[in-house]
């Protein structure tokens, strides 16, 4: 268990992110949300995840609002498919800088706190697509891919200081980052998936708040609630 | 939704007289599950841990198909149909490969891997009336990554794995989700096998294995019953076929 009930979530206005927030917030934590919007938590920041200064000054101004941070849920990102080929420098940066640079930067400003007073639980949200891949998928499996080394490292250095690092990799799941006419909700593709159906938010929050509260003993751990979509 | 809850719900949990069984049918008690407890042999200490959580006491050699049937059977008659299994038993005895006693090697394959096979068997029919499961297997690290002088039981739980993925596609559709873990070093009493294969005092043996793990410590019986109840949660069905390895870090890998 953690010592204090205060957690930052990113991404918190909608989709994973949102519903990580509102579990955490009905076990008794008080939930600071970085997005870009207002995320109707208990502190929000509108921050830009990919920027590693506003990063640091949010958590400032949330540790002001909260008191120090005993977990946090790096949930923010974006989806796209596109061919290899027509994936323009900018595109590739902005996926690389918002998923792994988001992570990155949460982890920078957040872990020092974390040391200092030996009490932590890191979550990232990294994606089925980084282990299985995706047609379309190149940049997106890249930086979700590149966040399950990041984590795995990242664990390995700061469990000394009882700081567990872990992550969460969602198979496709019913959130606004899939749009209506989105592949992954055809029915066809449905049919292929062992549990038949998208995943829902609400689980994705529930293993995130496991690898907070109870996951006491797991470390550089990715657990996969995706539907069965990769096994 | 929130944390996991098993009021009313029947969970079968094998190895339950000491060690890590011990410590899921008290945490699963304590989330409201009625809670049956099966190991190998009448044991004074599984008729306590029945007693103290108003559990039901379920001998079986689950090695034993037909034991393993009359078991659950008898469960069910006499406590009520199966929500929840956890096959958490195991034999474990390690040797060198070439030395190994073969009656004892398979020994070893039958308790862990055919047991739990048997178990599955036995205890579907209930989960298929009530059209809801939840099976939860445990494997090992050992499982994960093998280890020397340890084929039999490395083999066992690396099997587990594979059927737990099997079983996680061929049972979703119907709402019974199977997941397994993979615990590393935990202090129990089976470590006693270790540290005699070793050569070393239990005490010894459990700083040697610390030394291994980047959390500093080995884990506890109570940090698996609550990955137990995590995965078991009739809340959650998006988790299928899975191996959630609870290791403090030893091991990181994809299962």
């Amino acid at each position: 268990m953690t010592n204090t009930r205060n957690a930052v979530v990113t991404g918190a206005a909608s989709g994973i992110g949102a519903a990580v927030m509102r579990e955490l917030q009905g076990r008794g934590w008080r939930v600071a949300g970085l997005d870009l919007r207002a995320a109707g938590s208990d502190c929000d920041v509108i921050t830009n995840m990919a920027d590693g200064v506003a990063v640091n000054s949010a958590i400032a101004e949330v540790e002001k609002c909260l008191g120090p941070i005993s977990a946090v849920v790096s949930a923010a990102g974006h989806y796209e498919i596109i061919p290899v080929l027509d994936i323009t420098e900018p595109v590739w940066d902005r996926m690389l800088s918002v998923h792994l640079g988001g992570a990155f930067n949460l982890a920078r400003a957040v872990l020092p706190g974390m040391i200092e007073r030996r009490d932590g639980a890191f979550v990232a949200v990294t994606s089925e697509l980084a282990i299985g891949g995706g047609d379309g998928d190149s940049h997106y499996a890249a930086a979700k891919g590149a966040i399950i080394g990041f984590v795995r490292s990242l664990a390995a250095e700061v469990a000394p200081h009882n700081v567990r690092v872990n992550a969460v990799a969602p198979g496709p799941t019913d959130t606004p980052l899939l749009a209506a006419d989105s592949p992954w909700r055809e029915p066809g593709y449905l049919a292929t998936l062992p549990a038949r159906r998208l995943a829902m938010p609400e689980e994705i929050a529930l293993v995130a708040a496991y690898l907070i509260e109870d996951a006491t003993f797991a470390v550089g751990e990715i657990i996969s609630p995706n539907s069965g979509a990769v096994i | 939704m929130s944390a996991p809850r098993f009021d009313g719900k029947v969970v079968l949990v094998t190895g339950a007289a000491q060690g890590m069984g011990r410590a899921i049918a008290v945490h699963m008690a304590s989330l409201g599950a009625l809670v049956a407890v099966n190991d190998r042999v009448d044991d004074p200490r599984l008729h306590e841990l029945a007693h103290e959580l108003g559990g039901y006491v379920a001998v079986a050699d689950v090695s034993d198909r037909a034991a393993v049937f009359a078991m659950v059977a008898d469960v069910r008659d006499n406590f009520g149909p199966i929500d929840v299994l956890v096959s958490n038993h195991a034999y474990m005895t390690m040797d060198s490969f070439l030395s190994y006693d073969s009656a004892d090697w398979w020994r070893v394959v039958k308790t862990n891997l055919a047991g739990t096979f048997w178990l599955i068997q036995a205890a579907l029919p209930d989960m298929r009336s009530s059209g809801a499961g939840r099976i939860v297997v445990t494997s090992s690290i050992w499982g994960v990554i093998g280890w020397p002088e340890a084929t039999a039981y490395s083999a066992s739980k690396a099997g587990l794995i594979s059927l737990v993925k099997t079983l996680g596609r061929e049972l979703a559709p119907e709402n019974i989700v199977i997941n397994a873990i993979a615990p590393g070093v935990t202090d129990t009493p089976q470590l006693q096998v270790d540290a005699d294969s070793a050569g070393v005092p239990l005490t010894e043996m459990h700083k040697i294995y610390a030394q291994s793990i980047p959390l500093g410590r080995i884990g506890k019986p109570e940090e698996i019953a609550r990955t137990v109840a995590m995965l078991a949660d009739f809340n959650m069905s998006a988790l299928v076929g899975q191996t959630i390895q609870v290791n403090g870090g030893e091991v990181r890998s994809r299962v």
